[in-house]
């Protein structure tokens, strides 16, 4: 194989020091939400009904689930509450006239589904579930902490799509271990198989040490034209 | 007994069915409805309480809501609920509507609500009847007198609201202005209090204006607030003058010369642990007569804790400190004696409460509760215990245990 061929523009932005969802969770928008991530802050906000739009001026309303470890995993995790506790949240505001019962479905399918067809929709889903026809949002804390890269492997560009000249761009959101490592990378947009390639080399990148587990988004275009 | 037992089985069962068929479409718009009930039973060993004649055992503590809601558009909001009770001698079953009102978000930090609308004030004034959001059967009564519900519970006027980040990671604040006009039932616990002096409201209310502000703070689950709340409250009616009873029924009409009410509180939830404290105090003061005025001084606070043992069953517990002064200021006070004693059973209520709640299913809750009082605060401004319904005076302490279920969809 010949990398040399392989022309990977001005490398990869950072498009900002992001902390990853819980190992199971994530967070899924309809394709009207202008935003690619969203803060730990909005998302409570936006779920509590406080909030109704994101800081770039997307329109979003929340969907949940019912009941499942999902559910359960999303409420402790951002929003300090069990879910019996949200329910209570959610009736005192339906029955003191300041809210609407958000949407509750039963099953990831079903929300992906619906945040699929719900223009400014916003949900959660299990780790595996199928996101297609959705976007995928990368949940920040907010505090923009950066990672320092050291290592940088280049991705090899796949002979048949370089011969067919076939290129893109692929989003990953890249989870760093306090000591450097990269220790998950998931996709978040581009072709399958340039995705391969990118988190093949990611996998191998090394950063500096940091004060937490964080997660940035990676974009790395491939140009297929040169 | 027993045949309302039965019905209230069958009411929880229509319940569950109804919990599944509680959305419809009206011209496109999906319209929400929400409904609730709760039930009572009050036993006191000591003296009668909160209208009831509870000494012999009392069931007469009933209520129940129905609403109706929907999203016009992304930012207008309608809806509506009705609300109706019966507690010993108040509310009557005279249903009222608990809040009617349009409410346009513009930006995330502000928003109008228009209408009839339920009054911030402190953690659950808000939410006060809505038993089925609580662990606790009644709430502790030295800030939130049941049978005083009416005097805070709702204006029509309007609300600004928002919520707004805080920078630095330091939380965010929602807050809340109102000003509207107040209109209490005749069926609540003030107008009963003075028919032991044969006056009779026709009616009760006037301006209610302030607001609240609450901090999400930085730290997980500790939220802080602070409410201030103004009245101007007039009433009419008629009174039987002691003085010249032979006159009959003669006009009579009363305002309030000062009242206002400064809430803070604060919340803290942890996992399956909640605790919340809370302490208001109202001031009011009305014409006595004789170029003469009475003034009350009204102070409660309390603590609450409250833990889910697992997930169908909670326990809690809370003290409730409730104190009442009364001063006249003028000529009058030569004949009518300041009661600013609070140590004294007649000025004020110290309640130590235990209580349970069972989940049957989401719909359905059972509780149990144990209050033991110190004090019966029956003064010129109630709290729960009325010379009407003790007759032969009262004692000091009280124990009263209450059993209530509930349900809502």
């Amino acid at each position: 194989m010949k990398p040399s061929r392989l022309l990977i523009t001005a490398g990869f932005m950072i498009v900002g020091a992001l902390n990853v969802i819980a190992g199971d969770v994530k967070i899924i928008g309809n394709v009207s939400v202008k935003a690619d991530s969203i803060s730990t802050g909005e998302l409570k906000s936006v779920f509590l009904l406080q909030r109704r739009t994101l800081k770039d001026g997307s329109a979003v309303v929340p969907v949940l689930e019912k009941s499942g470890a999902t559910h359960e995993a999303f409420l402790r995790q951002y929003l300090d509450r069990g879910s019996e506790e949200i329910h209570t949240y959610y009736q005192g505001l339906v029955f003191t006239g300041k809210g609407l019962m958000p949407k509750e479905l039963n099953s990831d399918t079903e929300v992906v589904a619906y945040v699929a067809r719900t223009r400014g929709a916003i949900g959660y889903v299990s780790g595996g579930a199928s996101t297609e026809g959705v976007k995928v949002l990368v949940v920040s804390d907010g505090r923009g902490a950066e990672r320092t890269l050291l290592t940088r492997v280049e991705p090899e560009y796949p002979e048949t799509l370089q011969r067919l000249q076939i290129g893109g761009v692929v989003r990953l959101a890249v989870t760093i271990s306090p000591k450097g490592a990269v220790e998950n990378v998931a996709l978040l947009g581009g072709n399958p198989i340039l995705a391969e390639a990118a988190t093949k080399a990611v996998k191998q990148w090394v950063y500096a040490p940091g004060p937490s587990q964080t997660t940035i988004e990676v974009t790395m275009p491939f140009e297929s034209h040169r | 007994m027993h045949r309302r037992i039965v019905g209230w089985v069958l009411l929880c069962l229509w319940a569950g069915q109804m919990s599944r068929a509680q959305e419809f479409k009206v011209w496109n718009r999906t319209v929400q409805v929400h409904g609730f009930a709760s039930q009572g039973f009050v036993y006191t060993d000591k003296n009668n309480w909160l209208t009831m004649n509870t000494s012999q055992g009392s069931g007469a503590m009933t209520d129940m809501g129905l609403n109706m809601s929907a999203q016009l558009t992304d930012r207008f909001r309608v809806g509506a609920q009705v609300y109706d009770r019966n507690l010993g001698q108040l509310g009557q079953w005279h249903p009222s509507l608990d809040w009617a009102a349009g409410d346009y978000r513009f930006t995330n930090w502000f928003g109008i609500r228009a209408g009839k609308v339920k009054t911030s004030l402190g953690l659950y004034n808000d939410s006060q009847d809505l038993d089925f959001l609580h662990v606790f059967a009644l709430l502790p009564p030295s800030v939130y007198p049941t049978d005083l519900r009416d005097t805070t519970i709702a204006h029509a006027g309007g609300d600004l609201y928002g919520n707004v980040p805080l920078r630095h990671q330091l939380g965010d604040l929602s807050y809340t202005a109102y000003a509207g006009h107040r209109s209490d039932s005749i069926y609540s616990g003030y107008p009963y209090l003075l028919t032991q002096w044969k006056v009779y409201f026709h009616n009760l209310g006037g301006l209610q204006y302030g607001g609240d502000l609450r901090w999400s703070t930085p730290v997980k689950g500790l939220l802080m607030g602070a409410s201030r709340m103004n009245e101007e409250t007039t009433g009419q009616g008629q009174f039987v003058d002691s003085f010249n009873p032979s006159a009959g029924l003669v006009p009579y009409q009363v305002s309030t010369t000062t009242s206002w009410t400064n809430q803070f509180y604060g919340e803290y939830v942890v996992q399956r642990l909640r605790i919340d404290a809370e302490y208001r105090r109202k001031a009011f003061g009305q014409p006595y007569g004789g170029n003469s005025s009475v003034n009350d001084d009204v102070r409660g606070w309390y603590v609450a804790g409250s833990y889910r043992i697992v997930r169908k069953v909670q326990v809690g517990t809370y003290y409730s400190h409730y104190t009442l002064t009364n001063v006249i200021v003028g000529p009058m006070r030569a004949v009518s004696p300041d009661q600013i004693d609070t140590s004294l059973p007649q000025n004020h209520i110290y309640d130590k409460v235990i209580s349970a709640r069972i989940d049957l299913n989401r719909f359905w809750n059972v509780k149990i509760e144990g209050h033991f009082m110190d004090g019966y605060a029956a003064g010129p401004y109630p709290n729960g215990f009325y010379p009407q319904v003790n007759p032969n005076g009262f004692t000091p302490n009280t124990n009263a245990l209450i059993l209530k279920t509930g349900f809502h969809f």
